[in-house]
């Protein structure tokens, strides 16, 4: 898996290359580390990047396969690192020399046009719910809706049981602190500590933080919430670790059913992902909450 | 994000070299069924795995994806799902760009 595998002009291609990259790719999207899927898909006539011709970027840059024409090569391997971070799967254009285009005008006022489909392919993200009450349900119900794998914790079998999260991946009931010791946490892995009470999730927060989890979101008011991250930062955990912790939990949207808490907390968790401003997109909705 | 079984099609069909096409959505405008990246493989016997939306659009990519089968370049087709209402712009539905390259050749 080196750069030299295809030198960037295309010549000596490797006939068991195809069947490479797909298995890399479907490595990838079980067990990751993420990688990106680089596919022409248009380009002008003549240029020597033609459609269907593609190209695997890892994490650490190396590339398996390569597109034609250098400075489109070095050009797409530099997107699609930007895009890992962004989980993004988009195309991208490129002048045959390699330049990005963004935006609609340049890419329509471009006289020539390569077009990259850039995939970023991972296992899917993880959402570890800590606490299978109402709102633990609703979270994970979402969760599952948005394409997450769902994993839920209780310690009480009424709470974590098959019939009671059909939409999960996994259903653990055990020891709060023993299961989570031992459950894997990964950079695409979110964590909500949503339990039966702030015991629990200072408990379950103690477990979790700083374990390198995308996302860390803690429910509580604001009150309880500072008492739990004051008990963590006396007993000696990371206070940079702990101000990375989301609590109380989820986005402003007087969220009050489980249901609402839910949203509030994927599209919180949504925002942590894609990034963007968590306002309204229209001026109209931007009055109404700053009127609140 | 495609399934694992999409994925699995894909490698098995490129590395068996078995005739197969992938359609890719590349691009979305609009409201569309599926978003970019949703992948639909097809075999030489017509059976389908995945969805990239189904409908209209993914009849119209259908008959593109036997042509790629029947040894057609890699291509970009561009399926409107919008309708078209008596003296309004099209306003529902949405476009999308689907890449439908051969596999296994």
């Amino acid at each position: 898996m080196t750069t030299s595998d295809v030198p960037p002009d295309g010549s000596a291609v490797d006939p068991a290359l195809p069947a490479r990259i797909a298995a890399a790719i479907l490595a990838a999207s079980r067990e990751g580390p993420p990688l990106v899927s680089c596919s022409v898909i248009a380009a002008p006539a003549g240029h020597p990047a033609q459609p269907g011709d593609k190209m695997l970027v890892f994490q650490d840059g190396e590339t398996l396969g390569a597109l034609a024409g250098a400075a489109l090569h070095d050009a797409v391997r530099h997107a699609a690192l930007a895009a890992i971070p962004r989980h993004a799967v988009e195309t991208a254009f490129f002048t045959p020399a390699g330049e990005g285009l963004t935006g609609r005008r340049a890419v329509a006022e471009a006289a020539e046009v390569v077009e990259v489909l850039m995939e970023v392919v991972e296992p899917a993200a993880t959402l570890l719910v800590v606490g299978g009450g109402h709102v633990g349900r609703a979270i994970g119900e979402i969760g599952a809706i948005l394409g997450m794998s769902v994993a839920v914790l209780d310690d009480r079998e009424d709470y974590a049981n098959r019939d009671r999260f059909p939409f999960a991946d996994q259903v653990i009931c055990g020891d709060f602190a023993r299961e989570l010791d031992r459950f894997p946490i990964t950079a695409n892995t979110f964590v909500v500590l949503v339990s039966r009470g702030h015991k629990v999730d200072e408990l379950g927060l103690a477990r979790v933080v700083g374990r390198g989890a995308a996302y860390v979101g803690m429910i509580g008011s604001k009150r309880r919430t500072r008492t739990v991250l004051e008990h963590l930062a006396a007993a000696g955990v990371d206070a940079a670790a702990l101000e990375r912790v989301f609590t109380p939990i989820g986005l402003d949207i007087r969220a009050e059913t489980p249901e609402e808490i839910a949203l509030a907390v994927l599209a919180e968790i949504t925002l942590v992902r894609r990034g963007g401003g968590g306002r309204p997109l229209s001026a109209h909705g931007q009055r109404l909450a700053s009127a609140l | 994000m495609p399934s694992d079984e999409v994925y699995r099609a894909i490698e098995s069909a490129v590395t068996a070299g078995e005739p197969a096409v992938l359609a890719t959505v590349a691009q979305t405008f609009g409201s569309t069924p599926r978003k970019t990246g949703a992948k639909m493989v097809v075999r030489e016997d017509g059976s389908f795995i995945g969805t990239i939306g189904g409908g209209c659009g993914e009849a119209e990519v259908w008959q593109e994806a036997m042509e790629v089968l029947d040894g057609g370049a890699a291509r970009v087709v561009t399926v409107d799902l919008t309708e078209p209402t008596d003296g309004e712009d099209k306003i529902c539905g949405g476009v999308m760009r689907i890449f439908v390259e051969p596999l296994g050749r």
